[in-house]
Order: C-alpha cells, then sequence, then structure tokens
C-alpha cells in the first residue's frame, strides 16, 4: 500500500479518478431514478465521433467528445417517439449511428494520434494537462448544477405528473439532465473506457438502492460506493498490474452482489428491507 | 369578485371528434364540484386542461380573473395544486414521507435552506391528512390509502386556493373515502378552498360536494346539492340499460347499477 502512495504516476492518477468518482456517483442516483441507464450506453458509445472527431482535427479531446456527447444526448428527446420509436430504440439508433461515425473518422486519423485501448477500456494514468484543466471545469460545474436542480429532478422521478401541474417545466429540465449525464459519460470514458463507463454510471446507484431509506442517504451511499471502488481499484490495478478502469467496475461488481446478497439475508432472516 | 374557477365553452380536439366540448361552469370561492362520467368521458382530460398541461381547443379558463394560458400558467400554479389517480410514482425509490410531502412545497430549490420552517408545515399538513408523525416512514411501505394521504398532505403543503383531485378515492376503502370527502368539505368550509374533484361514485360524494358536473365529452347536467340528476341524463351518460334508486338523504343524484343487479 505505501509502494501505491509513494507512486508518483498513481498520485497523479487518483485525484481526477477521484474527481470523476465523485461526479459520476453524483449523476448516478438521477440516472438509474430517471431509468437512464440506457442512455449512458448510448452516449458512451456516441463518444466514439466525438474522440475520432477530436483526433481527426488535432482539437482537445475531452471538450470535442463533451460537445458531441451532449449533442447526442440532447437528441434523444426529439427522436420520433409518438411514431412507435421507443426511447431504448432511438438510444441503441443513435449510439449504432454515431459509434459507426467515430469507427470511420478514428480510422482516417493518424492512428499514432489514438490509443484505442484506452479509449475503448479507459487510462486514467494518461491524463495530461488538456484533460485536467477540462475536468477542473467540468466537475464543479456539474456537481453544482445537481445540486440546484436536485430537488426539482428527484420530483419528476418520483412522480412526473405532479409535478408538471406544479408548474415545474418537465420536459426542459429532463433535457438539462441529459446533458449532465452526456458530459460526465464523457468524463467516465477517460476512466473505464467507452465500453465500461456504464458500469461508473450505473453501479453507485444500484448499491446505494439497497441501502438508502432517503434521497439524501442514496446520494451519500453512492458517492461512499464509487470513491470507495476508484481507490481500492487503483491500488489492484497497481498492486496486479491490471487496467484500472476493468479493476474499479469489478470491485463494484463486487460491491454490488455484497449488497444483493445482503439484502437477501436479511429479508431471510426477517429484518425486513430497506 | 371574479369566479375562483371560470371555465367557459372550454373544447379539446378535433371539432369532427371532440374529447371535449362546451364546458362551462363557475364556481365560487368555497365551493366542492363534483365530477362524474364513464370512462373515457373525459374527466381527466379536463383536469389536464385546468392545470394547464393541454391547451384546450376552443374557450377560456380562469382562475380568479387571470387567464390560464402561457403567459399566467406559473402563477396560477402558484395557488393550485393537483392530486392523480394513484399511479405514476416510482414504485422502488426509497423515500421517506418528509420528503415526499416537500415536493410540494412552491419553491423546491429553496425550501432546503428553511427545513425547520417546512418541517413544521409538513407536520401541520400530515395531522391535517390524518397521518400525524409519520415523517420519517419509508413510502415504499405504505398502504395505498396512507399514500394517497401523503400525496394530499404534499397538495396542501402549497397551501392552495383551488384542489383538483383526479380520483383520490381510488385506492381507499369506504371509511377512508368518507375521512377523505370530510376533510375536503371542510376545506372548503374552513379554509374557503375550492374544490374540484372527478369520483365515479355518485353516491359516495353527494353527502359531501355542493354540486356534481354529469361529464360525457360535455356537461350533460351540472347538479346543485338536493337537486335530482334525471333519469335520463344517467341513460344519456351510461346507456339505456340504467335504472336509477333513489336515496333518502340529502343527495344529489341516484347511484347507477346495471339493470337486473340485485
Amino acid at each position: 500500500m505505501s509502494a501505491f502512495f509513494a507512486s508518483e504516476v498513481m498520485m497523479d492518477a487518483l485525484l481526477p479518478a477521484l474527481m470523476i468518482a465523485v461526479v459520476a456517483s453524483t449523476v448516478s442516483v438521477m440516472v438509474v431514478a430517471h431509468r437512464l441507464s440506457f442512455l449512458t450506453v448510448g452516449v458512451a458509445h456516441a463518444s466514439l465521433a466525438g474522440l475520432g472527431l477530436a483526433a481527426v482535427t488535432g482539437l482537445p479531446l475531452l471538450p470535442v467528445a463533451s460537445l458531441v456527447a451532449v449533442l447526442v444526448a440532447l437528441l434523444l428527446p426529439w427522436m420520433p417517439t409518438g411514431r412507435g420509436i421507443s426511447n431504448d430504440a432511438a438510444s441503441g439508433m443513435l449510439f449504432a449511428g454515431s459509434m459507426a461515425l467515430g469507427v470511420l473518422l478514428l480510422a482516417g486519423a493518424d492512428r499514432q494520434q489514438v490509443d484505442l485501448f484506452g479509449l475503448l477500456f479507459g487510462n486514467i494514468l494518461m491524463v495530461d494537462d488538456h484533460d485536467l484543466l477540462w475536468m477542473d471545469l467540468l466537475v464543479p460545474a456539474t456537481l453544482l448544477v445537481v445540486f440546484w436542480m436536485a430537488r426539482a429532478w428527484w420530483s419528476i422521478a418520483f412522480d412526473a405528473t405532479t409535478a408538471e401541474a406544479n408548474g415545474l417545466p418537465v420536459r426542459r429540465y429532463r433535457l438539462l439532465l441529459y446533458a449532465v449525464t452526456g458530459t460526465t459519460v464523457i468524463l467516465c470514458v477517460k476512466l473505464a473506457g467507452v465500453v465500461l463507463t456504464t458500469g461508473l454510471m450505473v453501479l453507485p446507484a444500484a448499491i446505494a438502492w439497497f441501502w438508502g431509506r432517503t434521497l439524501l442517504s442514496l446520494w451519500l451511499i453512492s458517492v461512499a460506493a464509487g470513491v470507495v471502488a476508484v481507490v481500492a481499484g487503483l491500488m489492484l490495478s497497481y498492486a496486479r498490474d491490471w487496467p484500472a478502469g476493468a479493476s474499479i467496475i469489478v470491485l463494484l461488481c463486487c460491491l454490488f452482489c455484497l449488497s444483493w446478497g445482503c439484502q437477501w439475508w436479511r429479508q431471510r432472516g426477517g429484518i425486513g428491507a430497506g | 369578485m371574479p369566479a375562483a374557477v371560470a371555465v367557459r365553452d372550454v373544447g379539446f380536439g378535433p371539432r369532427e371528434a371532440p374529447i371535449l366540448e362546451q364546458i362551462s361552469f363557475a364556481l365560487e370561492r368555497g365551493h366542492f364540484m363534483g365530477i362524474v362520467g364513464p370512462n373515457g368521458a373525459g374527466k381527466s382530460t379536463l383536469m389536464q386542461l385546468l392545470v394547464g398541461s393541454l391547451a384546450p381547443t376552443r374557450g377560456t379558463i380562469h382562475f380568479n380573473g387571470v387567464p390560464m394560458d402561457p403567459a399566467h400558467r406559473r402563477a396560477i400554479l402558484q395557488r393550485i395544486a393537483f392530486v392523480h389517480q394513484l399511479q405514476d410514482h416510482h414504485p422502488t425509490l426509497p423515500i421517506i414521507v418528509e420528503e415526499v410531502v416537500a415536493m410540494g412545497h412552491p419553491d423546491h430549490r429553496r425550501w432546503w435552506w428553511r427545513r425547520s420552517a417546512v418541517r413544521a408545515e409538513i407536520g401541520r399538513v400530515l395531522e391535517q391528512v390524518g397521518i400525524a408523525g409519520c415523517q420519517q416512514r419509508d413510502y415504499r411501505y405504505l398502504s395505498g390509502g396512507q399514500r394517497q394521504r401523503v400525496r394530499l398532505a404534499r397538495a396542501l403543503l402549497r397551501r392552495p386556493d383551488v384542489l383538483l383531485l383526479d380520483e383520490p378515492s381510488a385506492a381507499l376503502d369506504t371509511p377512508a373515502q368518507e375521512q377523505l370527502y370530510r376533510l375536503l368539505r371542510a376545506l372548503c368550509d374552513d379554509e374557503g378552498k375550492t374544490v374540484i374533484m372527478v369520483e365515479h361514485d355518485i353516491a359516495a360524494i353527494s353527502a359531501f360536494v355542493d354540486s356534481v358536473a354529469c361529464l360525457n365529452r360535455t356537461i350533460h347536467h351540472h347538479a346543485k346539492r338536493g337537486e335530482q340528476v334525471p333519469v335520463q341524463v344517467w341513460q344519456d351518460m351510461y346507456g339505456e340499460h340504467m335504472h336509477v334508486v333513489a336515496h333518502d338523504h340529502d343527495c344529489i343524484g341516484c347511484h347507477p347499477e346495471r339493470s337486473g343487479a340485485p
């Protein structure tokens, strides 16, 4: 453990990873409450288009990818759901289309510029100054928006009809949530890659769902699970020379299974859930 | 003084196949109106029009003389509360009663900073609906009737002038229904609130409301307290197979039953 804390590379990775963990776990509870898990899959895969665009144009990666992710996330509510295209079908089409675009763009990019394994599975050890600056801006901004909007988003998740009747602009607030989810997904791609990002966006809240009793406790438990998994995952990755993103997601899965088992045990013992 | 609620010639849907047409009524402050009608009569659509979630195709709706239009909707909704049918809430969201009721607070952003004042208000409205002291209870494990009371408490936290309820007794047993209607009656009499409530069972509400509108696409009859709804109105709304059983108390209408029923 002391070797981990003595490693300059790991210490450089720890702070951005923790920032991502806090913001992802915070947005995670909204993603699960609003049933947007598949949106995170879609946006994560769609981010390949943004990453490809950045690689081709030479523009900074995170801002371009974030912009594309937000645009893709905001496209979702404009899909023709009234014509029988459901949200999950719309997400599927969007992510397949934009991922295909990303593959085409990346095929035309200088291969030496593109860390394909890092894109797919994350590489928090390769965070450069540009990425850090972008994270320093995006993480506090995202947290601020979430805290400002939290009560309205909870009201909409709980009972959208009453929220609308109470005068909340439900459609506009949902759009904002989609945009925030999009930017958070891009931050997670840096840590867990396109393929594993959904784990970071769903698992912390899923764990919290087993233990939480109030909305505040849901958030606190989700953040605690995210932070513990990130720190332990990085340590595991350092000790075993495993990919950091995959280590974190496996730990989150273990925490989820443990929570599930505890829940089952408590119910079996007749103590009751929740 | 303008009417608390004034609905004038409201229609909704295409002219050739309207969902609602020529709906008109005006309610004074403190009036309790029931709306009854068969399934698909447009009752819930009328509620959606009243809260401005839908815009009428024809006609106007005013609250205290202020038109329900995009320019005034937000201000009007500060003075209205809506309780809809028991569904649509997130069934697995871990949430306690206090948090559900707090969602009704008009200032959803700042209530956190005035928690102690809001908490006292929450205690007051929970007591008003008959479930005092259950602020910390897990909402997921409440019965249907208790949940409906919590939702009513959430509506009352807004201190509304007008209370709109869409089948609020759907999950309640008969004594709980009667308690709910008594509470609504008291809100009208003691606090001057205007209540509009959609229900299926006219017999259950007739002792409590001031008037009943019989709705099936349009208002076939708007009966005041003590007035008998003509048999023809029932048959127009529900079909020729209806027969009518008269009540011996201060009633507005009669319980529709299928002919041949015991």
